[in-house]
């Protein structure tokens, strides 16, 4: 008897250790998305995190429709072990599981609502310009029509005379200078992990732009259309590449403050071009591809100081908003800086891309609202004035020679 | 004394106390019986959440572990019980094969052991194949790729295995109905012959005691106290085993494809695995191992003698060409194992 207690005891110390490790587990948090109608259990360790975005709620998209992963794994490893690009399921790589699909973010039949598709050949993606450019300098083709972006890209509806591009394969190139621009100077498109350094620190993708570090560095759970000048400041500005050695040359100016932190020393600008942030003047199709295969920078990027200000002769595009269809509606509803009502006059490009943050005020001048700053700014259109600037000139250089500002 | 109940009317009323002795049997055949018990009760409560369908397997392999309220617990005990039975039959078969058991009359018995540690490798094989998860795709399709090298029967064992060209929902469905259903029932048939034919040929082997002298015996109430002794030592390791140690597990698999990526065989033939290595799979993967398993099961036929008065005690002299073979043979299995980790 003596001998069966002992064993007894034993194997109730065995239960024990066993209740003890499976009190020790988790209690499982099941959300239940409605838009996979499959439970996840993703919130057991990340409850913490602040709902992404308001376009995007948890309770309709769960967390496994964009990141993947195993959402019933309580196990780390095993959890995390299908997610799609680990932190950033926006990555290009993986983007069209993660964002795609007609009802979210590709294959709409309108052009510009297929944003993985604008993304993707977009010059921000293929940096099909400086891979022309770069090649034509050192001979390696003989005009500069982009032939090579980063990634292969096709577009079967073409608007420019570019169908597709052929991935850029720096071990196919001879000249040396074209080994080391591939070695110095791919940080910049949205694909690549940019240099390291907290003044380019940012993800690649969508969230490039839309997913903003925090000040310290640190991956955000944000996904936003409010994105200031200081993220597009993760590529742009930060230095200089140069021809002559095929090097990345940082700026190497001490600087503070928005004005000195927007623009390198070299560079000439007006009030509004630091004031602003980048997103108040430029728009989607320039920033994020128009749908087309373009041969640079130059070929997608339109808007200049008239596109708001008009000329001295003419006053800037703008259309009255007739009905709660007008796409500027949906705009100011991701970024709800301003409250459009139908029957506002707002100004619209000569691409006819309704500038959404801007209206038209009873006495003829113009108020901006901030997308990332939120700040009211009125301005006056040209026409009227005694600015002397002939209507046909009219990049920033032109407006640059009377009302740049010091630094 | 007490009335004999139930279990007790299982075992004989009395057996030789050397027949019972720890150090002569180390109780691997009651502990791979006990192992068989745990596997069929933590079996039968996975089954009331396992799915067989290729796009809910794994799914509901992760509900059981984490979802399920001691689930992970009970695939753990499943899956460490499987693991420790192919261990303790393979201990059993040694000890059957050290001490000369396995001569005259026991010899149909050796072949019915045979049959249940093909039943469990099978088994244990097919419950590997049910996670459906990507790290079982490897030795899938690569095992399943073997059979087609047989001549003349290959494809037919394929389809029959398969069922289809690529491993699919036909195919888990079958491995579903093989593990729970079909390969239990020839192991509990097995099982109980088996165990029924220890008795019928007198018992654990053991010499015979002289005539003038009868040998010291126990009593069915000693050898039931002694198996309640052992399970609970053995249930309080396997408990313990279970609750630390996870059992296996991986991101479904959601299309079998073209590379298979790292070679990833089970523990039991990951020596096949290596064997694979050297070139023509029929040689290596089929025939090779079905030889040596061969002479293995045929061991009692191919050295039938053994001296009577030495069986039942360790390594009589008179069985050393059997013992190695086997040892031989375990040797063979050993190397390439420990070669392909």
């Amino acid at each position: 008897m003596g001998k069966r207690l002992t064993a007894s005891i034993i194997f109730l110390l065995g239960m024990i250790v066993m209740f003890w490790l499976e009190g020790r587990r988790p209690d499982p948090v099941e959300l239940l998305p409605s838009i996979s109608g499959e439970p996840e259990y993703c919130l057991t360790c990340h409850q913490d995190l602040p709902e992404i975005s308001p376009s995007h709620p948890v309770d309709i998209f769960g967390c496994v429709v964009c990141h993947g992963g195993e959402g019933l794994a309580l196990d780390p490893d095993l959890a995390h072990s299908t997610m799609r690009g680990e932190k950033n399921p926006s990555d290009l790589l993986v983007v069209e599981a993660s964002c795609g699909g007609s009802t979210c973010h590709s294959g709409s039949p309108t052009e510009d609502r297929d944003h993985i598709q604008r993304v993707t050949t977009s010059i921000q993606s293929t940096y099909a310009g400086a891979i022309a450019s770069v090649r034509y300098s050192f001979g390696a083709q003989n005009d500069l029509i982009a032939h090579m972006g980063i990634n292969a890209v096709q577009d079967n509806n073409s608007a420019t005379d570019i169908s597709f591009l052929t991935a850029f394969n720096p071990t196919q190139e001879t000249q040396s200078s074209l080994l080391s621009f591939a070695e110095n100077c791919l940080y910049c498109h949205i694909s690549a992990e940019p240099l390291p350094g907290e003044d380019y620190a940012r993800l690649t993708g969508c969230a490039a732009c839309h997913s903003p570090l925090s000040p310290d560095g640190e991956t955000t759970h944000t996904l936003t259309t409010a994105i200031s000048y200081t993220q597009c400041n993760t590529c742009h500005n930060r230095g200089n590449y140069s021809l002559r050695d095929m090097q990345y040359h940082p700026r190497e100016d001490q600087y503070s403050g928005r004005l000195h932190e927007y623009y390198q020393p070299i560079a000439q600008f007006v009030r509004c071009e630091y004031t602003l942030d980048c997103i108040d003047c430029h728009t989607r199709s320039e920033v994020m591809g128009d749908g087309d295969i373009h041969n640079n920078q130059d070929e997608i990027q339109y808007v200049q100081c008239r596109t708001c200000h008009g000329t001295k002769t003419e006053l800037p595009r703008s259309y009255t908003i007739q009905n709660e269809n007008d796409p500027a509606f949906r705009f100011a509803l991701l970024n709800p800086v301003i409250d459009l009502s139908v029957g506002d006059t707002i100004l619209i490009t000569e691409h006819d891309e309704p500038l959404w943050n801007t209206r038209m005020l009873a006495d003829g001048t113009y108020e901006l609202f901030g997308k990332a700053t939120r700040q009211r700014f009125v301005f006056q259109p040209v026409a009227g004035t005694n600015c002397g600037q002939n209507p046909d000139e009219q990049e920033s250089h032109y407006c640059h020679q009377c009302h740049a500002v010091e630094r | 004394m007490p009335r004999p109940s139930f279990v007790h009317h299982l075992h004989p009323a009395k057996i030789p106390r050397k027949q019972a002795r720890f150090t002569y049997t180390f109780g691997t055949g009651g502990l791979a019986v006990f192992l068989s018990i745990i596997l069929g009760i933590s079996g039968i409560l996975e089954m009331f959440y396992y799915i067989p369908s290729p796009d809910r397997a794994a799914l509901s392999v992760q509900t059981i572990t984490y979802l399920v309220p001691l689930g992970g617990f009970i695939r753990n005990l499943h899956f460490w019980s499987g693991q420790l039975l192919l261990i303790i039959t393979g201990l059993h078969f040694l000890r059957v094969i050290f001490t000369g058991a396995y001569t005259s009359p026991r010899r149909l018995n050796y072949l019915i052991g045979a049959g249940l540690f093909i039943l469990a490798l099978l088994l244990d094989f097919s419950g590997y194949v049910l996670r459906w998860d990507v790290d079982i795709q490897w030795a899938l399709i690569t095992g399943t790729n073997l059979l087609k090298t047989i001549p003349v029967i290959g494809d037919s064992l394929f389809k029959f295995v398969v069922g289809e060209a690529l491993p699919g929902s036909i195919t888990l469905i079958r491995f579903y109905a093989w593990h729970t259903y079909g390969l239990v029932a020839f192991a509990a048939i097995f099982l109980i012959w088996h165990i029924f034919r220890v008795r019928r040929d007198g018992g654990i082997a053991s010499s015979k005691s002289p005539a003038n002298r009868k040998p010291d015996r126990i009593s069915r109430f000693d050898l039931v106290d002694r198996e309640i002794l052992a399970m609970l030592y053995g249930g309080a390791i396997l408990i313990v085993v279970a609750a630390l140690l996870p059992s296996p597990i991986g991101p479904p698999l959601t299309g079998i494809s073209p590379n298979l990526g790292q070679e990833q065989a089970p523990w039991f033939f990951i020596w096949i695995q290596e064997l694979l290595r050297f070139g023509d799979p029929f040689l290596f993967g089929v025939l090779i191992p079905l030889i040596l398993l061969g002479l293995l099961t045929a061991i009692p036929y191919i050295f039938p003698k053994l001296d009577p008065r030495e069986i039942g005690s360790w390594f009589p002299t008179s069985g050393r060409f059997a013992q190695g073979v086997v040892v031989v043979i375990i040797m063979i299995i050993l190397i390439f194992t420990i070669r392909a980790l």
